[in-house]
């Protein structure tokens, strides 16, 4: 089988393939990132004790969890981004807010499970000494949160990198994009799925080994 | 300095604090026994309002602390607290727990509260300790460091939520000794304990609570040398 390989095919469109791994890298990240600060704000609000404050955020995270990824993808490049702009937006801003969106809502739980997992004497400790609610979540209870968050994080990160292939159905020219376009044109499978595949797997393989990095230096308190 | 009227708390349908009246004056140790479940940690919790007060009026310096719109913040600067747990914060070091909050709250500049930390910790006994974190320390010097923290937003009171409790038998010494040493400097403290000897020997007043009143105060040597209330009597007999 190995030898029926087209080298000589997969060689061609191998250049394309890099530079779209490099594009599903860059939308992971800023998801990541975004999606870490919406995660932010909607854990600790579905957290408050005012209704009206977990409003939002728990119709945030049930419509975004209980909605499968690839139709928030086609809604949110097809209708809602249109309908706010005008025109249908470039695939990479549609799959930015889609991938965040959806990010946001599974870090708003990690978030809400990290910040619940420390002790309650640790906000009682710091309103003691006169802190704000504010001060005690930014300098006492976060600090400690995120680490225990690290491992579900980096899953969350793990799972987004492999979900934005998704995005291929918008045309966003990510690595899934190219393979999509090289079997087009050469009606070959093995060569591009097999590829991209294995570049998949190096990619989390790599995210696992930072996670696990990151967990060790700054883990358990 | 605290003067509390009819105090009451539930936890919803649980009455804890049936009606409470106190009276804390500067200077004083007063020190709060009696059984568990009888409403003595929640009463403490009461005085900085870690606890919602459901009804009655909790006067600290003058201001009504039962009153939604008061600075709670302001209050608790004033207030120190020292928890049967410690509570301190395990992602920092021992220098950190006591200068974070004087310069997050009382805006008191790196160096300065750096000085009077170690300052403190001196005066605890644990000078060498500074950089350590908290998992590194013993229960007795955790709670020490605890102390010191309270100490260093220069409160006018302690409160001390069991400080003991939680400790190894042969670490309750230190903290004790600690204690004394701050009763001894005049520091205002109420105290809710199980050890009647530093009650005994520390205590200018003994409040005895039991199912959500206080039930006897009075001088350490009346209390316990001379109860009157029968329920005073049958816990002291079941403790001495």
């Amino acid at each position: 089988m190995l030898s029926n390989i087209r080298w000589d095919a997969l060689s061609q469109y191998f250049p394309l393939f890099l530079k779209g791994i490099v594009t599903t890298v860059e939308i992971t990240v800023i998801s990541v990132l975004i999606g870490v600060i919406l995660g932010l704000f909607a854990g600790m609000g579905r957290l408050s004790v005012h209704w009206y404050a977990r409003l939002v955020p728990n119709l945030y995270v049930g419509f975004f969890r209980g909605t499968p990824l690839f139709v928030q993808i086609l809604l949110i490049h097809f209708a809602v981004l249109p309908a706010i702009f005008g025109k249908t937006p470039p695939a990479m801003v549609s799959g930015i807010v889609a991938l965040s969106l959806n990010a946001g809502a599974y870090i708003a739980e990690i978030f809400r499970a990290g910040i619940q997992s420390i002790d309650r004497g640790q906000m009682e400790a710091a309103r003691s000494l006169g802190m704000s609610q504010g001060q005690a979540m930014f300098n006492i209870i976060l600090p400690q949160a995120v680490r225990r968050m690290l491992p579900p994080l980096g899953n969350e990160a793990i799972m987004l990198l492999k979900d934005s292939s998704l995005l291929a159905a918008i045309s966003l020219p990510e690595v899934t994009y190219y393979a999509k376009l090289m079997a087009g044109k050469t009606y070959l499978a093995w060569e591009p799925y097999l590829t991209i595949a294995l570049m998949y797997l190096v990619l989390t393989l790599v995210l696992a080994r930072l996670v696990k990095f990151l967990e060790r230096k700054y883990g358990t308190v | 300095m605290i003067t509390v009227r009819n105090l009451h708390k539930s936890f919803g349908q649980l009455e804890v604090l049936k009606g409470v009246d106190c009276e804390i004056r500067e200077g004083e140790v007063v020190c709060v026994i009696g059984p568990s479940g009888s409403g003595k940690s929640t009463f403490l919790r009461c005085l900085n309002r870690l606890e919602e007060i459901t009804s009655g009026e909790v006067s600290v310096f003058g201001t009504n602390i039962a009153d939604p719109k008061v600075n709670l913040n302001l209050i608790r600067t004033e207030v120190g607290m020292v928890f049967q747990r410690f509570n301190l914060f395990p992602h920092m070091s021992v220098l950190d727990n006591i200068t974070l909050a004087p310069g997050k709250v009382r805006k008191v500049d790196k160096e300065s509260a750096k000085k009077q930390a170690l300052e403190l910790l001196r005066k605890v006994g644990l000078s060498d300790k500074a950089h350590a974190f908290p998992n590194q320390l013993s229960g007795g010097q955790q709670q020490r460091v605890a102390i010191a923290r309270a100490l260093a937003m220069n409160p006018k009171v302690l409160l001390f939520d069991e400080p003991t409790s939680a400790l190894d038998p042969e670490m309750v010494g230190e903290v004790l000794d600690v204690m004394k040493a701050l009763a001894k400097e005049g520091m205002t403290m109420v105290v809710v304990t199980h050890e009647m000897g530093f009650a005994r020997e520390v205590g200018d007043r003994v409040l005895f609570m039991d199912q959500g009143y206080i039930m006897e105060e009075g001088k350490p040597e009346q209390l316990f040398g001379n109860p009157q209330n029968e329920r005073t009597q049958n816990f002291l007999s079941k403790v001495l």
